[in-house]
């Protein structure tokens, strides 16, 4: 994937230093394995000496978790890059137009990616429900009335999922739906003051 | 009570006389083998025997242990272990159909029975348990024996904002955390995303409106 980037950047580099951004997100937020320096340097920079790329992929790495980790707005990043081209051993002013370019593009992703990287407890992945009219039973004859079958899919994440299958009558829906206002309430509050 | 009895009557008698196009009554076109065994042994009892064999059957109607009570039955009269058996479970399954019913369905369906085995004292006792106040109870009883799967029976839940960590200076995001101990013994702990969360609350009174439509139209309902 980091070698069918679309040739379209003007200047000149752009277009393997974005690709090498590509690929270290890849390894160090998505969890994708397969990209190891090898692959990248062999793809993307095969005039490239081992010594000069590997520094090449570690002064990107750290700036990019620097700015991962700050979780950067625009303005932010303009000041950090700019620091950056000024700064000995530092990069060019068109390395930077291709960082702040990918970093547009990624922020959103890298984040979620990070906050889920300090999820350690099952997570609700999913839910599937159904009402039914119960209608009746061996000892019953008529029961006519309504309930809920919910499915909760739980689990974390690059691991099998357990499935928690419940049953809700109408008061314990109405319950339910009563805790979570509640939590709402709870959520809202802490965003208004923050 | 005269509806009650002859329900009974008709029940126990178990033909095709009730209802008239109605067949053969709660029991079924035949009546179970037990019931007529039972019909025929309490013929020459005591009212007292019978009284406390009824009391036995509806404790174990309500889900209640019988096993002490029954051996101190046997243990206090003559009546052998099979007519016990066979006594008890006539009467367990007269009593389990004619529960199942709705009272109005009940009525409704027997009338008024031809010849009869069982002494008229006896099948005031039985319709008394099936008309009485006991019923509320048999009734609540066979809900929850009723097959079902677990439900929730305490919903804990704790709002986290994340400040810092480990990959992120500034995290800032909340989420929820939830603890569901459910009926069969289980305790599920697990975290919901803000966004996961919306959706949840979203389907959960999507569910509740579903119920209440559900209700509101009364077209699907089984009734006589």
């Amino acid at each position: 994937m980091a070698a069918s980037e679309p040739p379209q950047q003007p200047p000149e580099g752009s277009k393997p230093l974005s690709a090498l951004l590509s690929g270290i997100a890849q390894a160090a937020y998505y969890g994708n394995a397969d990209i190891t320096e090898e692959l990248l340097r062999g793809q993307l920079y095969p005039e490239a000496a081992p010594e000069e790329f590997r520094a090449l992929r570690t002064k990107m790495s750290g700036l990019l978790q620097s700015i991962a980790s700050a979780d950067m707005d625009l303005n932010q990043l303009e000041a950090f890059l700019t620091a950056q081209t000024k700064k000995q051993g530092g990069i060019t002013s068109d390395q930077a137009a291709v960082i702040a370019k990918f970093w547009k593009n990624h922020r959103m992703k890298i984040h979620e990616s990070l906050i889920s990287q300090s999820r350690w407890d099952n997570v609700l992945k999913n839910m599937n429900w159904r009402v039914d009219l119960k209608s009746q039973s061996r000892h019953i004859d008529q029961i006519n009335t309504p309930v809920a079958i919910v499915e909760m899919e739980l689990g974390k994440t690059g691991q099998e999922s357990e499935f928690l299958c419940l049953e809700f009558d109408e008061a314990k829906v109405s319950q339910m739906l009563k805790k979570l206002s509640e939590i709402e309430e709870s959520m809202n509050s802490l965003t208004q003051t923050t | 009570m005269a509806a009650a009895v002859s329900a009974v009557r008709a029940a126990a008698h178990g033909h095709g006389e009730s209802g008239g196009d109605r067949g053969g009554g709660f029991l079924g076109p035949r009546v179970p083998a037990e019931v007529e065994a039972m019909a025929r042994a309490v013929q020459d009892m005591g009212k007292e025997t019978f009284r406390r064999l009824l009391r036995v059957t509806v404790n174990a109607l309500e889900g209640k242990d019988c096993k002490e009570s029954v051996k101190l039955i046997a243990e206090s009269t003559n009546l052998s272990e099979e007519q016990l058996a066979f006594l008890i479970s006539g009467m367990y399954t007269l009593l389990r159909e004619a529960l199942r019913l709705p009272l109005s369905t009940f009525k409704q369906e027997v009338s008024s029975g031809g010849t009869w085995e069982i002494p008229e004292d006896f099948i005031v006792d039985f319709s008394s348990i099936v008309f009485g106040n006991r019923r509320p109870t048999s009734e609540g009883t066979a809900l929850i024996q009723g097959s079902r799967l677990p439900s929730v029976q305490d919903f804990k839940w704790r709002v986290d904002v994340a400040i810092s960590t480990s990959s992120l200076a500034r995290a800032l995001q909340p989420s929820i955390l939830m603890m569901l101990k459910l009926s069969d013994g289980t305790a599920h702990r697990f975290e919901v995303p803000v966004a996961k969360f919306q959706e949840l609350r979203y389907n959960v009174a999507l569910i509740l409106k579903e119920m209440n439509d559900l209700e509101k139209r009364s077209v699907l309902k089984i009734q006589d």
